[in-house]
């Protein structure tokens, strides 16, 4: 039999879809340059030569294509770790997240982790982090921005946003009718900040790591969106609530997926069981 | 029943040959090819060189010799093509003469055996695919339902109403021949509009609009039928069954079909009257010569579900004409040409995308399903829905998802296991 060739040529593929992304993470990543100066462009050339050693180490052991989404990690990577962090600690850290988080299930789109989550985790468990370097403004425009650009490509899921915002809200709200008080730390800024919408884009967002069920991704978001809350009130810095937050949700998205096929084969059952 | 879908996707190739009256094109070759029969084996009944008659047998399935395949076209054999281990790939025909076969329809009109014996001798019967697993019914085989699809939502694709028009009697026998056929309901898929056959107990109308695959009959299936391992149905064209309700009334095969030959790569579309499996360029007709073929690729079938092959598919309606340089011209822009230069990762992993969801109007779970069938996994495919679904209900995911597989050519692999497992 011969084989049908591709007649509708793709939109997508995978170095489109990496690109869309590097356009995303490029917007704040110019901000923060320019916000901290250009001290921050080791960490950078750092994480990029990092991103590019595994990979092609993988590449090459592996016999596969190259790939260029360890580009977007290393950038997710160097906008959200603390400035302060020593460079070796950087570069350890994100190795970790790109072997364990990615590579080893086999390169993106196989595993269930974000390569940028774990990396970050391993380096909060393992490292004292002191400070957390606050953004500016202009990182928060910049961090909306790629928001939207995500959202308008479809890589980041509105109902993943929504369910975040939702259970934000909602906990947010109780609160306030419960008079009750359970003060988040000083560090904590008071309205959305560049590391919140930065975590919940390119962290919890990560379409790898979410719910791959539309049903399923309402409550990975809500989730998500629960555990920060949680997280920032028992003390935390709004950057470890975000990263350990992003990490569990992510750990349950197979499982939320796992309940709406169940739901979704017990419904089609009972149709056709019916019509 | 009226269903009005929001989700899939319409692909804009400018016009279609919309309503205008149907022509008739000078086609000089006919072709049956095996790739249009998942799982059939032509058994030859002609040899090379044979005149055969319009109607007359070529060959039959060899595991189910009551399966006949009929030249659509009187002619002579002129090759038998092989493939691999010797299996026949394409019988073509030359077209000679003009002879036909007159088939006994009296029987045929009173008994229900007699019917399913005329369908399977005249050729008709091959029009007709089951679900599960795409296949031609057997011969004694009794589906659940019947879905006549006369909708289309394939780009370009021929205005059902319209081409049934002049045909209208022959549809509404052909329908009812069908009733004859189950004990079940047979459904008439149709776009929004006035009825195409009057309702009654067991014939049933049910009405589709959205963009594609809206008029595809996989999508109606799911939602009015669903099938399963234990239930199957029929799914026939609306031109085939218009082409039994003329047999059944002169005793000779209607092999012209209506087709649209439209696209990029075309200035007049054109609705041609052609035989089944008639050569492409053949379609284009007198205007075009060799050099202008040189820049256009033929399609049998629509932009998101059809193959380049010489001859049109046995259940194509649409010649898709697409400009041969067209990929590349898109790729002139500075930033075009410097991804064109990286390397394209080799078949990957899909990324789950909300934008699966937008594009299949069914109540599956795309990116589970896809990862399943990316694997290979029969048993969670089978649990997922994928026995619901055939190539062509995948083709719009194929084309979204940025790993670059074939679902559609996946979902045959599963689909083969799983009708062997049963079988055996």
């Amino acid at each position: 039999m011969s084989l049908p060739e591709p007649i509708l040529t793709r939109v997508w593929d995978a170095n489109r879809l990496v690109l869309v992304s590097v356009i995303a993470i490029l917007a704040p990543l110019t901000a923060l340059i320019a916000e901290r100066g250009s001290a921050q462009l080791v960490p950078l050339a750092l994480a990029l030569g990092v991103a590019a050693f595994w990979h092609l180490t993988f590449s090459l052991i592996r016999n596969r294509p190259l790939g260029w989404d360890g580009a977007v990690i290393a950038m997710i990577f160097v906008v959200l770790v603390p400035a302060s962090v020593p460079l070796w600690q950087q570069g350890l850290a994100l190795s970790f997240g790109l072997v364990m988080g990615d590579l080893v299930f086999g390169g993106r789109g196989r595993g269930f982790l974000s390569a940028a989550t774990v990396g970050l985790a391993f380096l909060l468990f393992s490292f004292p982090v002191t400070e957390t370097a606050p953004f500016g403004t202009a990182t928060v425009i910049a961090a909306l921005g790629s928001g939207a650009l995500l959202l308008y490509a479809r890589i980041l899921s509105w109902r993943v946003v929504a369910g975040f915002l939702a259970a934000m809200l909602l906990l947010s709200i109780a609160m306030i009718l419960r008079s009750f008080t359970w003060p988040l730390p000083p560090s904590w800024p008071a309205e959305p900040s560049a590391a919140l919408i930065l975590g919940l884009v390119f962290l919890i967002g990560d379409p790898v790591a979410a719910a791959s069920t539309n049903a399923g991704r309402w409550p990975y978001g809500f989730l998500a969106g629960v555990l920060v809350f949680l997280l920032g009130h028992s003390g935390q810095d709004i950057l470890p609530s975000l990263v350990f937050a992003a990490l569990l949700a992510s750990v349950f998205a197979p499982l939320i997926d796992q309940v709406v096929i169940w739901a979704n084969t017990r419904r089609r059952e009972r149709r056709q069981r019916s019509v | 029943m009226e269903f009005r879908f929001r989700k899939g996707r319409d692909f804009d190739l400018g016009p279609a040959p919309a309503n205008k009256p149907a022509v008739s094109r000078d086609i000089r070759a006919v072709g049956l090819m095996a790739q249009d029969f998942p799982g059939v084996h032509f058994d030859m009944r002609v040899e090379a060189d044979e005149h055969v008659r319009r109607g007359q047998t070529l060959c039959v399935d060899r595991d189910n010799p009551d399966i006949a395949f009929v030249a659509s076209l009187s002619g002579r054999v002129s090759k038998i093509r092989h493939g691999a281990r010797r299996r026949i790939e394409t019988i073509e025909i030359t077209a000679e003469g003009n002879d036909d076969t007159r088939f006994d329809i009296e029987a045929a009109l009173e008994d229900d055996t007699a019917l399913r014996a005329l369908l399977l001798q005249s050729g008709a019967w091959v029009g007709i695919r089951s679900r599960p697993f795409g296949r031609i019914p057997t011969a004694s085989a009794r589906p659940s339902a019947i879905f006549v699809t006369a909708t289309d939502s394939h780009p370009l694709a021929p205005e059902p109403a319209h081409v049934l028009a002049p045909q209208m009697d022959s549809f509404t026998r052909g329908v009812a021949a069908l009733l004859r056929l189950t004990e079940g309901p047979v459904f008439v898929c149709q776009a929004f509009g006035p009825s195409l056959v009057e309702p009654g107990e067991r014939l049933r109308v049910a009405q589709f609009s959205g963009p594609h695959p809206s008029g595809l009959a996989g999508t109606h299936i799911h939602h009015l039928w669903p099938v399963s391992s234990h239930r199957s149905v029929w799914q026939i064209g609306y031109q085939d069954v218009a082409a039994i309700g003329d047999l059944l009334k002169t005793g000779q095969i209607n092999s012209q079909r209506t087709i649209s030959v439209a696209g990029p790569g075309l200035s007049a579309p054109a609705l041609v009257d052609a035989p089944l499996g008639a050569e492409l360029s053949g379609l284009l007709g007198g205007g075009h010569t060799d050099a202008d073929s040189a820049l256009v690729r033929l399609i049998s079938g629509s932009i998101s579900s059809g193959r380049a092959t010489r001859f049109l598919g046995r259940y194509d309606l649409q010649l898709t004409v697409l400009n041969k340089h067209e990929h590349a011209a898109q790729a002139r822009t500075a930033l075009g040409r410097l991804f064109e230069k990286l390397p394209h990762k080799a078949i990957g992993a899909t990324v789950p995308s909300e934008a699966f969801e937008r594009l299949f109007p069914f109540d599956l779970l795309p990116v589970p399903l896809m990862r399943a069938l990316a694997v290979g996994d029969v048993e969670s495919t089978e649990r997922l829905g994928g026995l619901e679904l055939l190539e062509e209900d995948l083709a719009l995911l194929s084309w979204r998802c940025p790993s670059g597989s074939d679902y559609g050519k996946l979902l045959r692999h599963v689909l083969d296991k799983l009708d062997e497992e049963r079988a055996t």
